[in-house]
């Protein structure tokens, strides 16, 4: 133990002399090496976007979803560690059956959001477990209106117009932040979504990609279901369009957008 | 068991009346009206032949604007209200807002579906909330759950299901329904002998919720025979 | 069974324990006469006038057609401010007022406030709830706290009511006719003992299964007062007193001996050092 933290990463129970938990810092640094994944909430929806990495061209298609429905009203994207989303999506699940069991009513996405959290909070509590390396977000549409919200492996879970994991979180947020999803349609957010996911993949470096869209909105009759067939072609078509677009004219800087606040932490 | 011993004939038991289940013979009713809900119910509570209490309160609040009319064990009623008081108070704190009278009723049914062995009630839950408006549902024995237009329940249910039907309408104005729920709680409190005292009601909208007493020299004459 | 493994049944031992009653069943068919609890065949009530509450009790306990006790206490100590009179089984009303109590009192040492009377109500009515009506005690609960003077009626299997007067117990019907005729609001202290008095006088007289003397127990806003004995309309008038003169017995014969030959007393030197 030389120098000041070293040896402070095996536990998730013992803070680091500087206060951090190495642990869930690793485990965020399982989330940034998946495919990006970005939510966007809308005037009248939620749209959800993955950047879907082959990791064997001998995969068959849609066999490594991304996106599932958790209730009619909600539905769930993940970034990370895969066997852990598929925990999570269950427990997301259950939460949700469990709450409409006992009160009768449709859970609220917050409160969803919040019990999917402490779950995976809890993970970070005990030396005999490992925290979840996955980000989780959470798309709604219910008497609340739509909503997003991001759920991440410490535990912590904030609501948000607009956000972005994984590998190219970053340029995707910086993307989102140009655009006011907020006055937006689904129909026009759902283009936007899959021109950034385009926009942030990076051909060279990066493995191929199949791209997982899904929104809940008035359109869907607020169930959450994968963007249909049709509309997933034109806004696939309008991504490759404008980022053609943008390759031709690289040098056009549009720094006087307004910001609009991702929540980005 | 049959042989009478001696020992037998001068026992004497005063308390059996007395400690049998402490139940509501009871006549309740809800109905749904132009504002909101209008609940109302019978006084009497009975202990065997004993009225133990002929001024009770059968019509519980479970939250700011739901209540419940109780009706079959007094004491299985009152732990069950109590539980539902208790979720309902919990989840109206994590949501921040009203809870909803379906939940409300959803608790109920739970609640007497999972004890429906140990449990004697029959509940009817009546409320208003933001998003639905009023609302009445009945909870009877099995733990059943049925959405109505109004709800009856109780030993004096029986006499006054003509009644109900007849002069029942949707959208009364708050005193078609008073008139409606006196007028039927005062024909079944006469007929039914486990069903007596005086009438209360709550009146429950948007607004919130106002009770009401008929003393039993106040109500209305019907056919005395 | 398996329960009756000896760890399970350690674990067990709380509360009751329902594995023979069939047996007894069949038992009795057979003749077998069960050990009946001790009843109090009762008059309890209680009555809120302006300043607090008053509760009354008579002091007869039976078993079966025995009068076991002339003068029990059924009105019981809940917290300062509380207190409770028991009808039905002896031990259980005794029991589980003793429970509450406890519980409350270190309620009031956690908290620091005085206990209220819904708070004891609450307790057992979920206490009584719990056994489904196996514990048989029916109680009067009356107290005085911040909201002001409070009477409930607790049955057997756990319900409640909240009322101005209340009579329990087998004289209840007795008691009950009294205060029916002679309650009214906001009655002075007075009026309100007087009543209660009749109340239990009346269930004394009347109900077989009550009788001896009178207990109040006047709880007002900052004092109580427990009358014992506060009326004894059953005093027995006429005692014989045998007075039998010494020597009535004959002595035949005497004989002395002296016991200090038996004794050994040891002498013990090293005594215990004490402190200076």
């Amino acid at each position: 133990m030389s120098s000041n933290g070293t040896g402070y990463d095996l536990s998730v129970t013992t803070y680091s002399p500087d206060g951090r938990l190495f642990q869930i810092e690793y485990a965020q640094k399982a989330v940034e090496n998946s495919g990006t994944v970005i939510g966007v909430a809308c005037k009248d929806g939620v749209v959800l976007g993955v950047e879907k990495l082959i990791e064997s061209k001998l995969m068959e298609r849609n066999s490594n979803q991304r996106i599932f429905n958790v209730d009619y009203h909600v539905g769930i994207a993940l970034a990370g560690w895969k066997p852990d989303t598929r925990q999570l999506v269950n427990k997301a699940r259950k939460e949700s059956q469990d709450y409409q069991s006992f009160y009768g009513t449709k859970i609220p996405a917050h409160v969803l959001t919040e019990r999917v959290a402490m779950h995976v909070h809890q993970a970070t509590m005990y030396w005999h477990l490992r925290p979840y390396g996955v980000c989780a977000l959470i798309s709604a549409y219910d008497e609340q209106g739509p909503q997003l919200f991001m759920v991440e492996p410490s535990g912590t879970s904030w609501g948000y117009h607009g956000c972005a994991v994984g590998k190219a979180k970053q340029a995707a947020r910086t993307e989102i932040e140009k655009l006011k999803f907020t006055e937006m349609t689904t129909r026009e957010a759902v283009k936007e979504v899959a021109r950034i996911i385009h926009l942030v993949h990076d051909p060279v470096k990066d493995k191929d990609f199949e791209l997982e869209l899904s929104w809940v909105c008035d359109e869907s009759k607020r169930v959450h279901q994968l963007v249909p067939k049709e509309v997933k072609e034109e806004a696939e078509q309008y991504a490759k369009e404008a980022n053609k677009d943008d390759d031709d004219d690289d040098d056009e800087e549009d720094e006087d957008e307004e910001l609009v606040d991702s929540g980005a932490q | 068991m049959d042989a009478i011993k001696p020992f037998d004939v001068v026992q004497m038991n005063p308390l059996k009346e007395l400690s049998k289940p402490h139940s509501m013979g009871t006549t309740i009713i809800a109905i749904k009206y132009r504002d909101g809900v209008l609940v109302g119910a019978d006084s009497r509570t009975t202990t065997g032949s004993y009225i133990a209490n002929r001024v009770s309160d059968k019509l519980t609040q479970v939250h700011e604007r739901i209540y419940c009319c109780r009706s079959g064990s007094a004491a299985d009623t009152q732990a069950v209200a109590d539980y539902v008081k208790y979720y309902l108070s919990m989840q109206s704190v994590e949501l921040g807002e009203l809870p909803r009278v379906k939940t409300a009723a959803n608790l109920f049914r739970t609640l007497c579906y999972q004890n429906k062995n140990h449990l004697m009630a029959g509940i009817l839950c009546a409320g208003w909330d933001p998003i639905e408006g009023g609302q009445v549902y009945s909870i009877p024995l099995g733990g059943t759950l049925v959405k109505q237009p109004f709800g009856t329940s109780g030993s004096g249910s029986s006499y006054i299901f003509g009644y109900c039907d007849v002069h029942y309408k949707d959208d009364m104005t708050l005193e078609e329904a008073e008139q409606f729920v006196k007028t039927a709680l005062t024909l079944a409190m006469q007929r039914d002998g486990s069903s007596g005292g005086v009438v209360r009601t709550v009146n429950i909208t948007k607004d919130g919720c106002e009770r009401k007493m008929v003393p039993w020299t106040e109500l209305p004459v019907f056919f005395e025979g | 069974m398996s329960n009756l493994n000896e760890e399970n049944y350690e674990e067990e031992r709380g509360g009751f324990v329902f594995d023979n009653v069939t047996r007894n069943m069949f038992m009795e068919t057979k003749g077998y006469q069960a050990p009946i609890a001790m009843k109090t065949g009762t008059t309890i009530a209680g009555v809120i006038f302006k300043g607090g509450v008053v509760l009354g009790a008579d002091t007869r306990a039976t078993n079966g057609p025995i009068v076991a006790d002339k003068n029990c206490s059924k009105i019981h100590f809940i917290a300062p401010n509380v207190y409770c009179c028991g009808a039905g089984t002896a031990a259980d009303t005794e029991n589980s007022t003793a429970l509450i109590s406890s519980k409350l009192a270190l309620h009031r040492y956690s908290t620091g406030r005085q206990t209220r009377v819904v708070t004891a109500m609450t307790l057992l009515k979920r206490m009584l709830f719990k056994y489904q009506g196996h514990v048989s005690a029916a109680l009067v609960l009356g107290g005085v706290d911040l909201d002001g003077s409070h009477l409930y009626t607790i049955y057997p299997h756990g319900s409640t009511d909240k009322l101005p007067f209340v009579t329990m117990g087998s004289g209840s019907l007795a008691a009950m006719a009294i205060f029916e005729e002679r309650f009214k609001d906001d009655m002075s202290e007075e009026e309100a003992k007087s009543l209660v008095h009749a109340g239990i006088s009346a269930g004394i007289f009347n109900d077989l299964g009550s009788g001896s003397n009178v207990d109040l127990c006047v709880i007002r806003k900052d004092s109580v007062e427990y009358l014992r004995g506060y009326d004894q309309p059953n005093e027995r008038n006429y005692r014989t007193s045998y007075v039998i003169p010494r020597g009535t017995t004959a002595t035949l014969s005497s004989t002395e001996e002296v016991l200090s030959k038996q004794l050994i007393i040891n002498e013990l030197d090293d005594r215990m050092e004490v402190a200076p």
